[in-house]
């Protein structure tokens, strides 16, 4: 059971080869690893204490502000900063988009970046910014992906509105509708969302000669480094990025962003220290989107439930310019099929990854179908999807997963397709299955230094967003010291600390647990060699020794020692399945989800708390996508209606169901990252439940109200 | 979606002060005895459009500003005064971030004029914890994990602390109203259900 496979020796998940020196190795029993570790900032946090990028205030600082264009497409005639100069507080103004050059004259969405002001006041600043007088030629603009495909649209972009992709195809389409006793053609959907981080984006720049100190909001300290010192044309080393606390990414704070770069050179102007974070409206605009995605399929099954043939024609839009990737058909190999894609390219801010991206758009088109195909051929759908999962690994682990989940969640009470009940609330089961990589990387450097008072500190560059990086540095560190988490003092969300990737896409713990594990293993080694001599014995030897006692050998020179990132703690690869039970009321089209059950693996488990964590946030973060979210464009004006958090909708507390939780251990497969996997598949469960309350299916998301009194009224009509 | 928005800090001004202040002085003056609307008329004041005095009690200690009229409570307190555990998300009275309790109701101070809290008692989230003491609230959400970003974290125990001081044994259902004024984004309505159902014994501060 090692390797997690099933009965027959299929498609397990291998643990990794051990490390170089197999010195480093996680042990078989953990101590303070796997735990329920209280956040170490915790109290930082509540008591307001905590300092993010928008709570920096440093000695004459000057606020910020960005002129960005009303139209989504238009060329910058002339650009006039002489009455903002003027007004109150002023202390500089830029141009961003130089109307004499051609390659950058030109804004391509509703609130693209023009100008920016900086003033002793936000208020001033806000003023002066209106005062910016800006001479648009607007030109022809793209709002609609429809307009795209039916060819009705401008040509926006240099290259083409879209960008069609090669197509994918895999054994014979034909044979494969031929051996289908059922087919189905349809169309599925996903809408545009954007990531609302409560924090918004935005940097403190302040320039000391030629360095600049930023505290950015940012994923990644060192990611935003090298985006400071390219954009402004500095060596990095000249750059140091500070984030200590971070407001919320989900993907879209890589880099110190348009925003960062006009903040750095505004401070530069005015010989201050600038703050600049971007509005509400300007958040949803333009600092990133998760994309749309479409897949017109038509796809077949054999009498005895085994998908035969797979054939879909997709596309989405990122805006302008920007890809739209989604996998297809998810996790799904049927042995023939065929994929074209193109990316469609309209007016609006570009998209930016988004937690697990393309992963919710796949799973909720494929999950979708594969319920319609299994009441086709009268089929469980738990057991439809187990009968069609790829042979490759992690298929046994669902498997697994599925059963289990269906046992917990009481799947035998579920009623076929359409709740028979009288009266207007009808409830269903839905499921869904997901999958993410994941997975550590180098250059992950931590630095452990531990001094004769018995401090301990280890440092890195990488950051905390929220998910607990800070407490997962302290509980590597005293797991391996023998210590408890409280007695380490880690130091990250500094460019200072070395070098460490960005956290995206699930790597951070896979990339720092393994680096603070070796580096304190090494001063761990250093500390014994100190102490050995004082002992008279080998340094490999055990004696009682208390900790402070030990470090008191230390002397006035701290120990000191690094550790990277290496092969052989950490693993790639999660799955998980979700179980979702909702009510519909059929008179009004409310959809209200009651319970999720969430089965999810992600190798060994480091902090406990702040796993489940995320896992109920990635379940609650789905649900907004299936039921609140939704980025609504003006279709004539390409105006976004809805950049605000009023008519933006996101869950609040009465509309979070009961979320269960099951982690499952895997410690021998070493270190994952558990960020992405559990918002892949709620989406996807829900509507699946929907379709089984309400005995149709909606195709697209978000499942408003509307939505779904509109397909109910289709069905009655058909 | 049904959101129970909480009800902006009881503004005492009334319609007749307002029409005053707003210069409709010939209204009042119609309605009143002349030498009554004189009188009233000479006590009116304009204020602004530059930087004014303004005399806040936020957690129990006066605070002199010279702020603008048009700068709210939330934005004076955080740029003004270096109080910056209360956030602005929204900025437009909906997701709670800004919370904080107002002669002991829980008001946007994101849409509240901080002119308008002259004379009130404000309590915001740097205020909280008695020293090194967090407040039960406080440490419940610490013990549940009740916060990840921890952005909407201030905003959310202040509508507890709020909530708990007038309904101190809340059932899940009055927890969720009480709470449908605050939105997270990551994620955390889940255990901060667990962390508000397990606090005990809060008194009105």
């Amino acid at each position: 059971m090692a390797d997690f496979r099933d009965e027959q020796g299929r498609g397990g998940q291998a643990p990794p080869p051990p490390p170089a020196d197999p010195k480093y190795a996680w042990l078989p029993k953990q101590g303070v690893i796997g735990t329920s570790i209280k956040r170490l900032d915790g109290p930082e946090k509540v008591t307001g204490r905590a300092k993010y990028t928008f709570d920096i205030a440093r000695p004459g600082m000057l606020y910020g502000r960005i002129v960005r264009s009303p139209y989504p497409h238009a060329r910058i005639r002339a650009v006039d900063l002489s009455a903002a100069q003027k007004a109150p507080g002023v202390k500089a103004a830029i141009v961003w988009r130089d109307p004499a050059n051609a390659q950058r004259n030109t804004v391509m969405f509703q609130g693209d970046e023009v100008a920016g002001v900086a003033a002793d006041t936000e208020e001033h600043a806000i003023d002066a910014a209106r005062l910016v007088k800006v001479d648009y030629e607007v030109l022809p603009h793209i709002t609609l992906v429809d307009q795209v495909l039916t060819g009705s649209a401008p040509a926006v972009f240099q290259d083409g509105n879209v960008r069609q992709g090669a197509v994918q195809e895999t054994g014979d389409l034909a044979a494969g509708f031929k051996q289908a006793a059922q087919t189905i053609e349809e169309t599925y959907s996903t809408h545009v969302i954007t990531h609302v981080c409560l924090e918004s984006h935005g940097t403190v720049c302040e320039w000391e000669g030629d360095r600049l100190t930023a505290w950015v909001s940012t994923q990644g300290v060192n990611a935003a480094r090298e985006g400071l010192a390219t954009g402004l044309g500095i060596p990095q080393p000249n750059v140091r990025v500070i984030t200590q606390y971070m407001g919320g990414g989900f993907g879209s704070k890589m880099g110190p962003g348009a925003e960062g770069l006009i903040c750095a050179k505004l401070a530069q102007e005015a010989k201050a220290p600038v703050k600049l974070m971007v509005d509400r409206k300007e958040e949803h605009l333009a600092t990133g989107n998760r994309p749309s995605a479409t897949a017109r399929i038509k796809a077949g099954v054999s009498a005895d439930g085994v998908l035969t043939a797979f054939d879909a024609e997709t596309w989405g839009t990122g805006g302008a310019g920007a890809a739209a990737g989604f996998p297809l058909p998810y996790i799904y190999l049927p042995p023939n099929r065929r994929r074209t894609h193109k990316d469609v390219y309209i007016n609006t801010g570009q998209q930016r990854p988004m937690r697990a991206p393309g992963h919710p758009q796949g799973s909720f088109i494929t999950e979708v179908l594969m319920e319609e195909l299994a009441d086709k051929i009268k089929m469980d759908p738990i057991e439809f999807r187990i009968k069609n999962l790829p042979p490759e690994a992690p298929n046994a682990m669902w498997a697994t997963y599925l059963r289990q989940g269906a046992a917990e969640f009481g799947w035998n009470k579920r009623h076929p397709t359409g709740d028979t009940t009288a009266g207007p609330i009808k409830t269903g089961m839905g499921v869904a299955i997901n999958t993410w990589g994941g997975g550590g990387r180098g250059p992950t450097q931590v630095r452990c230094e531990i001094s004769s008072d018995g401090v301990v500190v280890v440092k890195c560059g990488t950051q905390d967003l929220g998910t607990g990086t800070r407490t997962l540095v302290a509980v590597v560190a005293a797991e391996t010291l023998g210590l408890s988490p409280a007695m380490i003092r880690p130091e990250i969300g500094d460019t200072m600390y070395g070098v460490a990737g960005a956290s995206g896409g699930s790597t951070t713990a896979a990339g720092v647990s393994p680096a603070v594990r070796i580096a304190t293993f090494n001063a761990l080694e250093a500390l014994k060699a100190k102490v050995a001599p004082a002992l008279g014995v080998e340094a490999t030897a055990s004696k009682g020794l208390s900790w402070a006692d030990a470090c008191k050998q230390i002397g006035p020179q701290p120990i000191s020692v690094e550790g990277n990132w290496q092969p052989g703690l950490s693993s790639v690869t999660t799955s998980g399945v979700q179980f979702a039970e909702v009510s519909v009321d059929i008179e009004t089209g409310i959809v209200k989800v009651n319970r999720v059950l969430a089965i999810q693996d992600c190798g060994l488990i480091v902090s406990r708390l702040t796993a489940e964590s995320q896992v109920y946030g990635g379940v609650i973060g789905s649900l907004n996508f299936a039921l609140f979210e939704d980025r609504i464009l003006d279709r004539n004006t390409g105006q976004m209606v809805n950049p605000n958090m009023e008519w933006y909708l996101l869950a609040g507390m009465s509309d979070v169901p009961r979320i269960d939780v099951r982690l499952i251990d895997q410690p021998e497969r070493g270190v994952i990252g558990i960020g992405e996997p559990p918002t892949v598949s709620t989406a996807a469960a829900i509507t699946c439940a929907v379709r089984n309350a309400i005995g149709v299916t909606v195709r697209s998301l978000p499942l408003t109200p509307a939505k779904i009194l509109q397909t109910l009224a289709q069905q009655r009509r058909a | 979606m049904a959101r129970k928005g909480k009800k902006p800090g009881s503004f005492s001004v009334s319609r007749r002060d307002f029409l005053k202040t707003a210069g409709v002085v010939s209204a009042v003056t119609a309605a009143a005895s002349p030498t009554e609307a004189e009188a009233q008329a000479a006590a009116v004041r304009g204020v602004g459009p530059g930087e004014v005095p303004v005399r806040l009690m936020v957690n129990g200690k006066r605070l002199d500003l010279m702020i603008e009229p048009r700068v709210t409570l939330l934005d004076a307190l955080r740029m003004r005064a270096d109080m910056t555990g209360n956030k602005r998300v929204c900025d437009r009275g909906t997701c709670g971030a800004c919370t904080m309790i107002v002669d002991g109701r829980p008001v946007y101070s994101c849409s509240t004029l901080a002119i308008e809290c002259q004379g009130k008692t404000v309590r915001n989230i740097d205020g909280l914890a008695a020293g090194t003491a967090l407040h039960p609230v406080q440490q419940a959400f610490c013990d549940k994990d009740a916060l990840m970003c921890g952005f909407c974290t201030p905003g959310f125990i202040m509508a507890s602390v709020a909530l708990l001081e007038k309904t101190p044994n809340p059932t899940p259902e009055q927890i969720r109203k009480g709470l449908d004024g605050n939105i997270c984004r990551c994620g955390t309505f889940s255990r901060i259900m667990e962390a508000v159902s397990s606090v005990k014994g809060v008194t009105r501060g």
